[in-house]
């Protein structure tokens, strides 16, 4: 149904659907509230129809794409809608920078001690922005990829590990100030995170390698986690499940509060 | 101050310096500790050594920067292991940095072990929406992903060669920190029955198996002493080890610290009873 376009042709193409995006948006933003609720229900609506009708309704043999498969009328769609909603996903990532950009601009206008955190902001998006584009052009300088390569790996890939890094230091003074022996609950929550631990390292492996084989922390550990985690999991997994589609039902069907601008 | 107070209340910057310590000591002693590979990582070196040359397999790394000392030992193993064993494999990605990540390492065996961008394996990048994109992807990969991460057309690549839909996809192996790997179960793995395989960050390892318990997974890495043992399979020899000696360390610590805080409490909660006080 959509076949790749190339060069010039690929240029107006993205162009040509920035431009009928926004004017899209334009439009939807001076309708009355009443009547963009209602286009939004009815585009969610549809959206959701055909992938529950696409997997419902019954399939037969039929030829996709030069493949054989199984499939019914809608399956031949649901390879272009993958090719469309990515394109919408852009979109709303696209409003999500103006957003950032809007607020960050308010804060370093109104210049207080925070705006300084508004400034980095800019620097970094920019900076990361200007240094990608220059870096997978056709022909990249020395100078760009120089510039990409002290950003993403240097900077971001850097910043990314320290930051997650840090957690084991509070998840180290928070288990030691919060696992207390002061109930049953507590001490059954606390010898089993001991023994899973131990279990999960070659060190705890090694302290009970001399015990009978049943009694080594690996197979402890195996069992608490497959026979006694593994049932509550999927009780909860199966609650979540049920949770997750009675909201979507609801969303699906326009009966969620505040999905669609109502205050 | 009482000792028996002073233990439950240790200041967390001593906490602190004493992780670092232990975290950073194992990189400069040399100290193998014996490795007992689990059933676990058995099984999932089991999966990738069953697999013929040319098999295709399905790379799915969605991992980053934050999670590289679990995950990238991981890729590691996996990516030699299915070099070592001539297996065509395609890296997919739903997590932005991830492509660039496993790119890096993959170029770097791919010297040691004579593996081709293009014939041996291909990178097919970053993408969005893992659940819609993967739903078009099992019915026609070709005409989802269209191209490499250089954005040229998959078709002219020889790996590509016979790849049309999901179920021509041999193996799955997902590495990642984040519940991705259900999305893969469910769009992929189960619907078609592609063996699949799951690396997790040692954090995610309870969750990840009760699909290994109910055999929806054939196989599963756990974090990083899962690389280390998986290396011990592979008669590899790098950091690994090291690294799973800092984790080995780090965990000791906690424990010794829970362990140590606890003692003093009850300690104490003796004492005071013993003085007539509040127990």
């Amino acid at each position: 149904m959509f076949t790749p376009k190339m060069d010039g042709t690929w240029t107006g193409y993205v162009i040509g659907s920035i431009v009928v995006g926004i004017v899209l948006m334009l439009v939807l933003m001076q309708l009355p509230k009443r009547a963009r609720k209602y286009i939004l229900w009815t585009v969610t609506f549809l959206g959701g129809l055909f992938y529950a009708l696409e997997f419902f309704l019954p399939t037969h043999e039929m030829m996709i794409e030069g493949s054989k498969t199984e499939g019914n009328f809608l399956s031949p769609f649901v390879v272009p809608m993958t090719n469309v909603l990515p394109a919408l996903s852009a979109f709303a990532v696209g409003l999500g920078v103006i957003n950032l950009f809007q607020m960050h601009t308010k804060r370093v206008l109104k210049w207080n001690v925070d705006s300084i955190n508004s400034i980095a902001f800019f620097i970094a998006m920019i900076l990361m922005t200007v240094g990608h584009i220059m870096a997978k052009s056709p022909h990249p300088s020395p100078f760009a990829t120089s510039l990409y390569k002290i950003l993403f790996e240097g900077a971001l890939q850097s910043l990314d590990a320290t930051m997650f890094s840090i957690i084991a230091f509070y998840i180290t003074s928070a288990a030691y100030r919060a696992f207390r022996v002061r109930s049953v609950e507590a001490t059954l929550l606390l010898a089993t995170a001991i023994i899973v631990m131990l279990g999960q390292i070659t060190l705890g492996q090694l302290l009970t390698s001399a015990l009978p084989e049943y009694l080594h922390v690996e197979v402890v550990r195996n069992w608490i986690l497959t026979k006694v985690n593994a049932p509550a999991t999927r009780a909860i997994s199966v609650g979540l499940g049920i949770g997750s589609l009675a909201v979507g039902l609801r969303i699906w069907l326009g009966l969620e509060r505040g999905s669609y601008f109502e205050n | 101050m009482n000792i028996l107070r002073f233990l439950q209340t240790v200041d967390r910057r001593v906490i602190y310096v004493l992780l670092m310590l232990s975290v950073t000591a194992p990189f400069f002693l040399s100290i193998r500790l014996p490795m007992r590979v689990s059933p676990a990582t058995e099984a999932f070196y089991s999966a990738i050594e069953e697999r013929q040359p040319g098999d295709f397999v399905l790379l799915a790394v969605d991992w980053e920067a934050g999670t590289r000392g679990e995950n990238g030992p991981q890729t590691e193993a996996v990516i030699t292991h299915l070099m070592r064993k001539k297996c065509r494999f395609a890296i997919l990605s739903f997590a932005p940095q991830s492509p660039k990540l496993t790119q890096d390492i993959v170029e770097r065996l791919g010297k040691e072990y004579h593996s081709v961008e293009g014939v041996d394996w291909i990178n097919w990048g970053y993408k969005v929406n893992a659940k819609n994109y993967l739903k078009g992807f099992v019915r026609d990969i070709v005409g989802v992903v269209k191209t490499n991460n250089k954005t040229e057309p998959l078709t002219k690549f020889p790996v590509m060669e016979g790849i049309k839909t999901a179920s021509d996809i041999k193996l799955l192996v997902n590495i990642t920190p984040s519940s991705v790997y259900q999305t893969y179960l469910q769009f992929v793995a189960g619907p078609l029955k592609v063996p699949m395989v799951v690396a997790p960050t040692s954090v995610m390892v309870p969750e990840v198996f009760n699909y290994l318990d109910s055999k929806q997974i054939s196989g599963m890495m756990p974090g990083l002493p899962g690389a280390g043992e998986y290396e011990g399979k592979l008669g590899t020899n790098t950091k690994v080890t090291r690294f799973a000696n800092s984790a080995s360390f780090a965990h000791i610590l906690i424990i010794f610290f829970i362990i140590m805080g606890n003692v003093a409490m009850l300690l104490e909660r003796r004492q005071n009873a013993r003085l007539g006080g509040r127990a």
